[in-house]
């Protein structure tokens, strides 16, 4: 599915050992949520005390698990498209394009970046009710996708040029 | 000029392969940038987007099927429903459809589905002497289930997307009748196609059998009935029911099943993070994308058009049902439902029809399109699973087409459909 060299090279190490560490911590987000609603339902019940900072609590970590998610499912190549139109080129201008696309993602994540940090200063002085954390918690998971699509993107489209020669354009292994 | 900016650019990526999701999110920064407004409109409405309480439900959804799905449920509801329905003329195609309904209850998403049942069920199809095609067909098609049939992340999606008005109770009660429908309307095409081949009928295993089936399925079923239960009750809020939910199918494969290794259950986990993700930035970008739709007046402009057109509900509505099959067609389920639901929910309204029959119509019309090419997740998970190609699929896949297409049109305009229920409970 991926067109990975014989062997690994030091930067697909650093960059996979970055994508297993952002699906860990999704992971451990979405843990995280599940207890504490199995908390909140038990508090309302049984110890008739809501703890409310739940909700708000999920809230900012469903966008963590929303966008670092997202960053690895860029890196993977899992997002859906419509790779059906771009099939029925010649070869080489579809390499083309999925260069162009790789190039275009990692500008739209330099984008998603510069504006996450801008809405992650304006959202410094609200504060998030019960949590007493700022909003900008919520816009930092997304300016990490801004920044991890941009390096992930970058990084395999560089690849992409350098082993031009060495892959192949038709990487949906879901068709085969 | 505007609103073709927002076109333009998101048809150009689209057609050259870009995620769809990004793809939203480029053509609305660029729309924002056109319009003079700062582009960072674009994140911040996404983060809005997905930052929304009722939407906590989606990976409570998925991780309840994650987790009976490698928890060694879809095996023990095949069971049930081969010892049920399998003697009957092309026994394995019913098990498939009535797995599907089983199991789509509990899971409410069509790609676990076929991949839970297809990888179960296709093999042993195509070893009875099935045709491979007719197989695949079945698996995917009768996954549609697992989006009508409640608990569905989809109802939750369009409950977001349609605003006030929409009880998701209601909605959950509204889709049962309607998936069940649609399970025998793909039945009685198995049926015929089975009767065609002279597909093989299982032998029946006697009642003791199906009940020692049934006692060992049943713990499992419960997730779903936790999660409906708890919120027609009251006693949950959707979320919170979803949260039980996965909560429970974790202590039931892990203590009672004892089916869960930790590798299964890191493996469910991860799952869920990949799909609640894809799912999410969808539903994010789709946010941006709609909120520029409103600002472009396109609900009203289309609605004015499709009324210009007809003044007759029943060609309305038949307009409207084409439009969904053919966006279907090319896009993805979460997307059209944040973008179409705005558009087409007050046309309904205007005409009379009750929100909740529409979102049923609706989530029906996109699981349709999720069978069709050019995309159709299901169909190329289905055709990956079944080992065949998509064009062999579609050479015999018309007859479950027209299935579902029949129980669209009766949902579409017999009301009763998918109001009764609700209406007595």
């Amino acid at each position: 599915m991926r067109d990975q060299p014989p062997k690994k090279a030091l930067d697909e190490t650093v960059l996979n050992a970055i994508n297993k560490l952002i699906v860990v911590a999704a992971s451990i987000a979405l843990l995280i949520i599940v207890v504490t609603f199995g908390w909140h339902v038990f508090g309302r019940y049984v110890l008739n005390d809501t703890p409310t900072w739940v909700e708000q609590l999920a809230k900012v970590l469903i966008c963590f698990i929303a966008f670092l998610g997202a960053a690895a499912g860029v890196r993977d190549e899992t997002h859906l498209g419509v790779s059906f139109f771009r099939d029925m080129l010649p070869d080489v201008i579809q390499k083309l394009i999925i260069i162009l696309i790789d190039f275009a993602l990692a500008a739209f994540g330099l984008v998603m970046l510069i504006a996450g940090w801008e809405l992650m200063a304006f959202g410094w002085d609200s504060m998030i009710p019960m949590l007493n954390i700022p909003e900008s918690f919520k816009t930092l998971a997304i300016t990490m996708l801004g920044a991890l699509m941009c390096l992930f993107c970058a990084a395999r489209g560089l690849r992409r040029i350098v082993t031009f020669s060495d892959w192949t354009p038709n990487p949906v292994a879901k068709e085969t | 000029m505007g609103l073709i900016i927002l076109m333009l650019v998101f048809a150009v990526l689209v057609i050259m392969g870009m995620p769809v999701a990004f793809a939203m999110g480029i053509a609305s920064a660029a729309a924002f940038w056109h319009e003079g407004f700062p582009m960072l409109i674009t994140f911040q409405r996404a983060t809005s987007g997905v930052s929304v309480f009722s939407l906590l439900a989606i990976p409570f959804f998925v991780l309840a099927g994650e987790l009976m799905l490698h928890g060694g449920i879809a095996s023990r509801l095949v069971k049930l429903a081969s010892a049920l329905v399998g003697h009957l003329k092309g026994g394995l195609a019913m098990v498939n459809i009535f797995s599907s309904m089983l199991f789509g209850g509990i899971s409410g998403s069509a790609v676990a589905d076929i991949s839970a049942l297809g990888s179960i069920l296709v093999p042993v199809m195509k070893e009875r002497g099935y045709r491979p095609d007719f197989a695949v067909n079945v698996t995917v098609t009768s996954s549609i289930a697992g989006i009508v049939i409640p608990p569905s992340h989809n109802m939750i999606i369009f409950a977001v997307a349609a605003g006030t008005g929409i009880s998701v109770s209601s909605l959950f009660l509204a889709g049962i009748i309607p998936g069940i429908l649609m399970c025998i309307s793909l039945a009685i095409a198995a049926y015929i196609l089975s009767v065609k081949h002279n597909y093989p009928a299982e032998p029946f295993p006697g009642w003791p059998a199906v009940g020692r089936a049934a006692a060992d399925a049943i713990p499992g079923f419960l997730t779903a009935v936790i999660i409906i239960g708890g919120t027609l009750s009251g006693v949950f809020t959707v979320t919170e029911s979803g949260a039980f939910g996965a909560i429970y199918a974790f202590l039931l494969t892990t203590l009672y099943y004892r089916s869960l290794s930790l590798e299964a259950f890191i493996k469910a986990v991860i799952g869920t993070v990949r799909t609640t993700a894809m799912v999410m930035i969808l539903i994010g970008f789709a946010a941006s994308f709609a909120y520029l739709l409103a600002l472009y007046q396109v609900p009203s402009r289309l609605s004015t058009a499709l009324v210009s057109i007809s003044d007759n509900p029943i060609i309305i509505l038949l307009m409207i049902n084409l439009i969904l099959l053919i966006l279907g067609m090319i896009l993805d389920m979460a997307a059209l439902i944040l973008i179409c639901t705005p558009i087409f929910l007050p046309i309904a309204k205007g005409l009379g029809m009750d929100p909740h029959q529409f979102g049923i119509m609706m989530l029906m019309n996109l699981g349709l399109g999720l069978c069709t090419p050019p995309v159709g997740t299901c169909l190329f998970v289905g055709c990956a699973v079944g080992k065949i190609k998509i064009e062999e699929a579609l050479k015999s896949i018309w007859p479950f087409y027209l299935a579902i297409l029949g129980a669209l049109i009766l949902v579409t305009y017999v009301p009763a459909v998918s109001l009764w229920l609700p209406s007595i409970l």
